[in-house]
């Protein structure tokens, strides 16, 4: 059994063949690994979660997921879809597009039903999610109306009730308040210490030390530049700096021009 | 065209708003009364036994009776009597135009004069039977109307589309009209926002020629989103193993009332049948 749950070779994407979205990215990911992938804006990231979810397929290079080549074909062996969707799940950026039925609640248990999942176990896995995300009075509303918060928490349990080996996360804490943002990482952390792998994108920092022990840091070309252990990442302001994660920032200090390299410790967009 | 940008503002929010009332609160259909209570399934059904009856009348009483029966209905599920006319009324001036004024005349319905009266020359006579004929039809346009929206209102969009599925209404057409209903709210809510965005930016005075630049982009523009919306969705649609055909959750149950409200319609069924048979017009 080959020991990695993706394995990234020189691997390109570009959208309608005109904007590049990804310039040959490797990557090696093992089981139970926290990783965080973190860039300026448009520099390949979901693009990338969505690579990982088979939504599309690389231009060049190969993409493995459980030692098994990842191509469209793949997905016509309706086993292997089947599992591949039961094992990987995403979290979509924009909770609009993941949420598109008439109730929160038919959205929510809309992946284990087209997995064949028994009722039942839905139904249990259902009220312990609702639970902890206190979503328990948005069940009869409809997706579309809520506010974003509450759509992304709805965008989350769709995903997490799947129960998948492997989650990706693009940009899950976007927008939300700090006490949900505590919720969701503790979350996420209980799934890792079940030993699901959490791949997680975001701008977050003070997050990512949390949320990841390898950190992939992407450049404005549309590659990997580093990657590293999240403390030594974390550490390299310079680093940080070029790809617009941190900023330096001025102030006034006790009547001198005080300058230093500043995280927004609330970083909404 | 537009004399004044105010114009633009409140026909585009007042489009906006009528249209977010009237097909996006389902405030009716959250309330606890008579249908509401009832199974949709069964609702939907007895509806369209209803329905049938009324376009099979052809007494003018008991169709009547019929309407009545629905604003019956309409006040025991807790809608407002004023709300719901105003709602079904408003269809009645359209159908009468073209179908009913006409039909009184002679020339479409010859018979016996009732009133006969000269414009410009040419004689107009109107006949009883062609009165008797438009009232007949005016009236089951409104009572079929009258049904038809009690049933909208009282039942919550995304039951009635389950119940389309229920019924084997082929799934392409469900899922279509699903999509259409989502697609309407997320109109509404782009050119809300647009609408919103130019006036934070432009402030309340656009100019009128550009202002009607912006607002014909962005109709343009919608169906360029609407697609990559819709490339969107089904990306996260299959993430979550969609192959095709989804599978519903029927947690629709029948209970004692619904059978009561079954036999009820039975009954009133039967009855109407028997009277339209045997009252002589
Ligand atoms: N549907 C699309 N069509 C064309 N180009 C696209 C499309 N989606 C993304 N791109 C381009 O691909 C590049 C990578 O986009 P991607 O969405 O992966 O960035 P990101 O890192 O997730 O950014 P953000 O932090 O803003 O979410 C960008 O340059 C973007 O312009
Ligand atoms: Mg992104």
């Amino acid at each position: 059994m080959n020991n990695s749950i993706f394995e990234l070779t020189d691997v390109s994407f570009s959208y309608l063949n005109k904007f590049p979205a990804l310039c040959a990215i490797n990557a090696h990911v093992k089981p139970g690994e926290k990783i965080a992938i973190i860039g300026a804006n448009g520099c390949g990231k979901s693009t990338l979660l969505h690579l990982l979810d088979g939504l599309i397929f690389p231009d060049k290079g190969s993409l493995k997921v459980f030692g098994r080549e990842l191509t469209e074909d793949a997905f016509d062996d309706e086993k292997f879809s089947r599992e591949f969707r039961k094992k990987v799940g995403l979290v979509f950026q924009n909770p609009d597009i993941q949420l598109f039925c008439p109730t929160v609640k038919e959205d929510i248990v809309f992946g284990p039903l087209q997995l064949g999942i028994d009722f039942k176990d839905i139904e249990k896995r259902l009220e312990e999610l609702i639970n902890v995300l206190g979503i328990k009075d948005l069940l009869q509303r409809s997706p579309h109306q809520l506010s974003l918060g509450e759509k992304r928490k709805v965008a989350l349990a769709s995903t997490l009730i799947m129960d998948p080996e492997v989650l990706l996360l693009d940009e899950p804490t976007a927008g939300l308040d700090p006490l949900t943002t505590r919720h969701i990482i503790d979350l996420l952390l209980s799934a890792h210490a079940k030993g699901k792998t959490i791949i997680t994108s975001t701008h977050d920092l003070h997050i990512v030390e949390e949320i990841s022990d390898t950190v992939f840091v992407f450049s404005h070309e549309k590659k990997i530049v580093k990657s590293g252990s999240s403390a030594e990442i974390l550490k390299d302001d310079q680093l940080l700096r070029d790809h617009n994660l941190i900023h330096v920032h001025s102030h006034h200090h006790k009547g001198a021009v005080h300058v230093h390299s500043h995280q927004h410790l609330d970083h909404h967009h | 065209m537009f004399k004044k940008n105010n114009f633009i503002e409140h026909s585009i929010q007042g489009v906006l708003s009528f249209l977010k009332d009237s097909i996006f609160s389902e405030e009716v259909a959250l309330k606890k009364g008579l249908l509401q209570s009832l199974d949709p399934r069964i609702k939907v059904l007895t509806f369209l036994v209803l329905l049938l009856q009324v376009l099979w009348l052809k007494d003018v009483r008991i169709l009547m009776v019929f309407y009545g029966f629905c604003l019956a209905l309409s006040c025991l599920s807790g809608v407002r009597l004023w709300f719901f006319l105003k709602r079904t009324w408003i269809f009645i001036p359209l159908f009468s135009l073209f179908v009913a004024i006409p039909a009184i005349f002679s020339f479409f319905t010859p018979g016996d004069a009732y009133a006969t009266f000269h414009v410009g020359g040419i004689k107009f006579v109107i006949t009883s039977q062609g009165l008797a004929v438009a009232l007949l039809f005016v009236g089951r346009v409104l009572t079929c109307v009258s049904f038809a929206v009690l049933l909208s209102l009282t039942t919550r969009h995304f039951e009635l589309l389950k119940v389309l599925r229920i019924f084997k209404v082929p799934q392409i057409f469900v899922m279509t009209l699903g999509m259409c209903y989502r697609y309407i709210y997320l109109f509404v809510e782009i050119i809300e926002h647009t609408y919103l965005a130019i006036k934070s930016r432009v402030g309340v005075s656009v100019h009128t020629q550009k202002g009607q630049r912006i607002v014909a982009w962005n109709i343009a523009n919608l169906w360029t989103r609407s697609y990559q919306l819709n490339e969107d969705i089904y990306r996260a649609m299959l993430s979550r193993g969609f192959t095709g055909e989804p599978f519903v959750l029927n947690e629709f149950k029948i209970k004692t009332k619904d059978w009561l409200w079954v036999s009820w319609v039975v009954m009133v069924t039967f009855l109407f049948i028997f009277l339209n048979a045997h009252i002589k017009i």
